[in-house]
Formats: structure tokens, C-alpha cells, sequence
């Protein structure tokens, strides 16, 4: 195999991971704190990347247009995810797991129509800021610069959920929300704003990720199905709630696909899948531990 | 948790991540354009009026039932063929038909076939309809499609575009006033056949039309060049996201050329990913529907120029007055001009309305009988409904994508060619092979 066809495609594939990532840590924090799993998720990610097309082509004329949008977009689905919480969710945190993945779904169908409304039926695009343009050569191999920010950016979104989680104390509370919200109740801890903010960061994160996508697909609807179901599955293999087991399923999830291509690229599809199955083979609660 | 609960869990959990796919939406029916102004539309052709008295009429006004997407990435089809389709009737019930009107109602499939199945169920026995009509989803049409025949209510596909809904699955009840991955594919091969490649690549998405096309493109290359070949095949899911991988990777393999198998929101994508990584100024490729407005339009000023594509409908071409009136007229009533669905709803509304002046009956059986060889007027000229197969004989137009200074903000399609559809239909008899008679 050629080596520079190799690497070009596992940095491709790791860059995928990173969106991968940021989107299922999101998942992964709500389902290890609030212990919902949020169906919705990848109907806020669709939000996310509507949002950042609109604020992107209102400033198309500021070269700063693209990172406003990157601000911004995850801001908006942040604040659509605290109206949720704290208008439904807030009030259903008692109900069994089945309630809650109903009430999620139906959510998630609900936002998916609002979107139709809101911003109508055609596919949309934008494209990357000039500055991340073109292609970056490494050597003999080349990828698109685009790609080559997502590689730095997913490490440090990576390191700010570590230190958000176990330096500040609302992650701590968070942390141990989920491990015993009773006890944390007990302590005279007000849970019900921890259990908002564990949420709209949750929601943040799936808005990070719809417009890191924006540059890099068309967006339409029903772009949520995809993304909800790789998420799922990259939850379930790192170890559900544990952050750092999104990260790791989302590198066997974007690095299985994009070398799987180059070995056989008509089955391509199956290999990330094959990956799962394997992962849950081996290991059926996933690979790390998991706040379950 | 225990070990059973997280087993439940995951079991509901991907239950659900499936259902989303394709479950029902709590929706109502699509949200309903602008009303057309009635002097805004002018009647784009002179359907020819029968010189005998009309001395029929019919007893009640026709009904029609229409099921397709209005959820989801195809609505944006689903909404066009929509508002093709009422802009036609807008005419047609200024005069009537035999008297009477073209009702209709709509239900949306979610692009779903076991729904589409069962709203098509629904319209048959609860709201009693003459004609039913849809989708744009392949597999959906062919599932209606079957219920049709055993319902014997005729069922009229207008987007979907699989040859099989009116080759090797047709029979008596199913019409198809959409172009099919047969003509598709046959169009495109005769224009790369021309071309010096000989190593060419396959990609695109895994389903129905995906395959169709990329079969029909390549079996037709294979016969009319036979020293062509396929150096590999790519095959990602629909609504796959960011396709860099897969086109970096076929891009490594360096094929002569690359024909991809796409449609609506993936057909954007390719577009996007193929010029961001650069693929479409190294290698070239034709995409059956690339120069079709609705892929263009989203990607502005940034879409690939060069990129071959084959196409039905083009509302800039033929830059004919029956053309530009439609045109216009489509443009006036909704804000933005008509897509090759909107174009196929409309002249299967004209179908519609001619054939029951000509059976002078609401039967079934003779709306069939005088559907079979009828000619309607469309914007692009005369259009017939083939008996043999009940596929309407449509032209193609293949061409290149290109900026335009009449267009500046988006590309069009340039050094556009006519295809007449007769000449890259399958013959009576390969249809006759097909069905097995």
C-alpha cells in the first residue's frame, strides 16, 4: 500500500474522530450526569449547523464571518437545549429510562420540524473561511487544511471537557451528581441547576459539532439520523458517561472507515460497524468504565 | 445497572436510533406555498381542444392521491413536485375537466416505503381516490406500486427514477412520467463512451438508485466500449456526512475517470467534498442530476466547474417561449425557479387531465385504456406515454457544469446536448424480456 495514500487517509480519518468526538462527548456527559439518553442529540447538531450556515452567510463580507458562526451557532442550541430542560426535561428526571427515551424522541421529531419551518426544505452550504481553504502538504501527502484544523481543535475541546469536568467545581458536583444525586441533594447542593447545565453543555457540544460539519457537507435535514446513530454507538463502545470513552470510540469509529477504504472500499461501510461489534464482543460494557 | 437493564437499554436504544430513520413524524400536510395569483400564470401550451361537442360529463370531481416526501432531505423535491403540480391544476380548473375538477390530497412517506405503503393504502380505501401519484423514493414506489395492481387503481410515479418500476416490476397500473436510471444511464454512457478513459471508478450511495444508475451507466459503457475498466467501487450510506475519506481514497487510486452514483443532499456533498480536496480538477467525472439546479444552487459561486452531468428538466433549457413561460410562471408563484420535479408534476397533471377528457369517464380501467399512447403538451414540447411500457418518452440533456455571467450566483450547465428519449429508452421487447412475458 502506498504510504502516502495511508497517511493522508488515517489524518482524513482522525479529523472525522474529531467531530465524531465532540458531538458523542456531549451525548456521553448528558447520559453520565442526567442518565437520559438524548435522542434529540443529533436533531440539536442539525440546529447546530443550520445555525451556523444562517449567521455564516448574514456575514459573509466579514472575514471573521465562519468563527462568529463557530461561537455562535453552539450558543443558540446551548440555549435551545436550557428551554428543554428546563421547560420539559426539569420535570421528568423520576420517570423510568423508556419514558425518557420516548420524551427525547418525540423531541427530537419535534425540533427536526421546527428546522423544516424555520429554515425550509433546500439543501444549504457554506463554505470554509479563506484561511482554512486549500490544502496542507506534509511531505509528499496533502489534506485539506480544513481537515488539518479539525486535528488541533479536537485535542484542545478534549482537554477543556477534562479540565471542566474534574478542576471547576461544577464539574465536580456533575461528577458526583452522577455517581449519587441523592447524596449530592443531601448536601444541600441545588441538583436541579446542575442537572440544566449538564445539559445545555451537553447541547452545546452537539451544536459545536453541526457547525464544525457545516464547511464540510450539505446541509439538509435529516442530517441528524446519521450522526445519532454513530453517536450512540460510540457512546455504548467507550463506556456510556465516560468521556474519554468517546474519544476512544470515535478514533476505532472515523480511523476503521478510512483505512477500511483503502483495503476494500466497496464494504467500507460495514468496517466501523464490524468494529462495534467486536468492541461489544470482547468487551460488553465498553471499553472504559463505565458511570453506569 | 445490572447486566439485563443495559441489555434492555441498548436493545430499545437501537430499536429507536432505527425508528428514527423512518418512523412518522407528528406532522400535518406540507406547509402550503404562496397562492399563485390567478393572472400571474399564463398557460405555457395550447392543449389542442377537441373539435367534436364534449357531450360527457363526469359525475363528480376527480380525486387524486399524492404520497411523498415532505420530511427530511428529498422534501425539497417533494415540495417542488408539489408546487409544479398546483400550478398545473390551477389552469386545468379554470376550464375543467368534462365539467368537473381535479381534487387532490397529499400525505407524507417520510421517505419511508412501509409508510408510504400504507398512506397509499389509506388514500385507496378510506378517501376513495381515482389515481394515485408519488414518490420520490424508488423502493416506496415499487412497494405502492405492487398494492396498485392488486387494488387495480392506477398509480402514476413522477420522481422516482428506478427502471424497474416500469420495466422488470410494470404492469397495467403503474405509470412513470419521471425520466428512469435506463435513459439515465444510457445518455451518460453515450457521452463517455466518446471520452479516452478507460480505468474509471464507481462510487456512491448504497440503495436503490444508487445502484440502478451506476449499473445502467456502467452496462451500457461496457457494450458501447468494451476495453473500459473498472478499477474499484465505493460504496457509502445515504446521508453519509463528510465524504473526504472516501473521495481522498478513490483519488489516491488515480482512475482515469469517476462516475458517482448519487442523488439530492449526497449529490451536494459530492460536489463540495469532490472541489474542496480537489478532485474535480484532477480527475473527471460524470454524476447522472449534477447540473440539476437544486445540487447547484446550495453550493453558490463554490461549485466545481468541468463536472459532467446528465439531467431531464433544466428551466434555462431549451431556451424556448413555452419554456420561459413555465418558467416564469413557477418562479412568480413560489420564488424560486422549477426543478425537474416540479416539471414532471406538472406534466403529469396534464396527463392526467387529458386522459379523462379522452375516457369521458372516471372508470379505472378506461382512464388506463386512454392513458396508454396519449400525448400531452409540457414546456419542453410533446411528451407520449408509451403503451407498451407506461413510461413516458422524455428527452435528456447532458452538459457540463460552468459559470455563467447571465447567472451570477450559481453554476449552470453549458455546451448543453439533446437526447431524444426514444433513442436511449429500452425497447418493447427488452421491456417484454424484463417482465418475463
Amino acid at each position: 500500500m502506498d504510504p502516502a495514500a495511508l497517511s493522508s487517509q488515517i489524518l482524513i480519518g482522525l479529523s472525522r474522530a474529531m467531530i465524531l468526538f465532540i458531538v458523542s462527548a456531549g451525548l456521553s456527559f448528558v447520559l453520565g450526569v442526567l442518565r437520559v439518553p438524548n435522542i434529540a442529540h443529533g436533531s440539536l447538531y442539525m440546529i447546530g449547523a443550520f445555525a451556523a450556515f444562517t449567521v455564516a452567510t448574514l456575514l459573509q463580507r466579514n472575514p471573521a464571518g465562519f468563527w462568529i458562526a463557530l461561537v455562535v451557532a453552539p450558543l443558540v442550541v446551548a440555549a435551545v437545549g436550557l428551554v428543554i430542560e428546563r421547560v420539559l426535561l426539569a420535570h421528568l428526571y423520576q420517570r423510568e429510562h423508556l419514558m425518557l427515551i420516548l420524551f427525547t424522541f418525540a423531541v427530537g421529531l419535534v425540533l427536526n420540524d421546527l428546522v423544516k419551518i424555520v429554515w425550509g426544505a433546500d439543501y444549504r452550504s457554506i463554505m470554509p473561511p479563506p484561511l482554512l481553504s486549500g490544502a496542507v502538504s506534509l511531505g509528499d501527502i496533502s489534506i485539506p487544511r480544513y481537515n488539518f484544523f479539525l486535528l488541533i481543535l479536537g485535542p484542545i475541546v478534549a482537554v477543556a471537557m477534562w479540565l471542566f469536568v474534574n478542576k471547576t467545581k461544577i464539574g465536580k458536583i456533575s461528577r458526583a451528581a452522577a455517581v449519587d444525586r441523592e447524596m449530592v441533594g443531601v448536601l444541600g447542593i441545588n441538583v436541579s441547576w446542575v442537572f440544566a447545565a449538564a445539559f445545555v453543555i451537553g447541547c452545546f457540544l452537539a451544536g459545536l459539532g453541526g457547525a464544525l460539519v457545516a464547511p464540510m457537507t450539505s446541509i439538509s435535514l435529516g442530517m441528524d439520523h446519521t450522526i445519532i446513530i454513530e453517536s450512540f454507538l460510540i457512546v455504548t463502545i467507550g463506556g456510556l458517561g465516560n468521556i474519554w470513552g468517546a474519544l476512544i470510540g470515535a478514533l476505532i469509529f472515523g480511523l476503521t472507515q478510512s483505512v477500511g477504504l483503502l483495503v476494500l472500499p466497496q464494504f467500507a461501510v460495514v468496517f466501523p460497524y464490524a468494529a462495534v461489534v467486536i468492541v461489544l464482543w470482547l468487551r460488553p460494557r465498553g471499553l472504559l468504565r463505565s458511570v453506569w | 445497572m445490572n447486566k439485563k437493564a443495559f441489555a434492555t437499554m441498548t436493545f430499545v436504544l437501537v430499536t429507536f436510533a432505527l425508528l428514527a430513520a423512518c418512523a412518522p413524524a407528528p406532522t400535518a400536510t406540507p406547509v402550503p406555498p404562496t397562492a399563485v395569483p390567478p393572472t400571474a400564470a399564463p398557460k405555457p401550451t395550447e392543449v389542442p381542444k377537441p373539435t367534436a361537442a364534449p357531450a360527457a360529463k363526469l359525475e363528480r370531481n376527480i380525486k387524486v392521491g399524492i404520497v411523498d416526501t415532505y420530511t427530511g432531505g428529498p422534501a425539497v423535491y417533494g415540495n417542488d413536485a408539489l408546487n409544479g403540480w398546483k400550478l398545473a391544476l390551477n389552469e386545468i380548473n379554470k376550464s375543467g375537466v368534462l365539467g368537473a375538477k381535479i381534487d387532490f390530497v397529499t400525505r407524507d412517506d417520510k421517505y419511508a416505503p412501509d409508510t408510504a405503503l400504507s398512506m397509499a393504502k389509506e388514500l385507496v380505501l378510506q378517501e376513495k381516490v381515482d389515481v394515485l401519484v408519488g414518490t420520490i423514493n424508488s423502493a416506496a414506489s415499487l412497494a405502492i406500486s405492487a398494492y396498485a395492481k392488486e387494488q387495480k387503481t392506477p398509480f402514476i410515479v413522477w420522481i422516482a427514477k428506478s427502471e424497474n418500476i416500469t420495466g422488470k416490476s410494470g404492469h397495467r397500473y403503474v405509470f412513470s412520467t419521471s425520466e428512469n436510471t435506463a435513459m439515465a444511464g444510457k445518455a451518460g454512457a453515450q457521452a463517455l463512451a466518446k471520452k479516452p478513459y478507460v480505468k474509471y471508478w464507481i462510487a456512491g450511495e448504497d440503495y436503490e438508485y444508487g445502484h440502478a444508475i451506476a449499473d445502467s451507466a456502467w452496462n451500457n459503457l461496457k457494450q458501447l466500449k468494451p476495453d473500459v475498466q473498472k478499477a474499484g467501487e465505493t460504496w457509502w450510506k445515504t446521508g453519509e456526512p463528510d465524504l473526504t475519506s472516501y473521495l481522498n481514497a478513490i483519488m489516491t487510486a488515480k482512475p482515469d475517470a469517476v462516475i458517482f452514483a448519487t442523488g439530492g443532499a449526497g449529490m451536494t456533498n459530492v460536489l463540495k467534498t469532490a472541489k474542496t480536496i480537489g478532485l474535480s480538477d484532477k480527475i473527471p467525472v460524470w454524476v447522472h442530476t449534477a447540473i440539476d439546479h437544486a445540487v447547484l444552487k446550495p453550493l453558490g459561486a463554490n461549485a466545481p466547474a468541468g463536472v459532467m452531468g446528465t439531467m431531464d428538466y433544466l428551466f434555462y433549457y431549451p431556451d424556448t417561449p413555452t419554456n420561459q413561460a413555465f418558467a416564469k410562471a413557477f418562479q412568480d408563484a413560489y420564488g424560486t425557479p422549477p426543478g425537474f420535479a416540479a416539471f414532471h408534476a406538472w406534466t403529469t397533471a396534464n396527463l392526467i387531465a387529458e386522459a379523462f377528457k379522452k375516457a369521458e369517464s372516471l372508470d379505472k380501467e378506461k382512464f388506463i385504456d386512454a392513458m396508454e399512447g396519449l400525448k400531452a403538451q409540457t414546456p419542453i414540447g410533446e411528451v407520449e406515454m408509451r403503451a407498451c411500457d407506461h413510461q413516458a418518452v422524455l428527452p435528456m440533456f447532458m452538459g457540463v457544469t460552468k459559470k455563467d455571467a447571465k447567472y451570477p450566483d450559481f453554476l449552470i450547465a453549458g455546451d448543453l446536448v439533446k437526447v431524444e428519449g426514444k433513442d436511449v429508452m429500452p425497447s418493447c421487447d427488452d421491456i417484454k424480456k424484463a417482465r418475463g412475458q
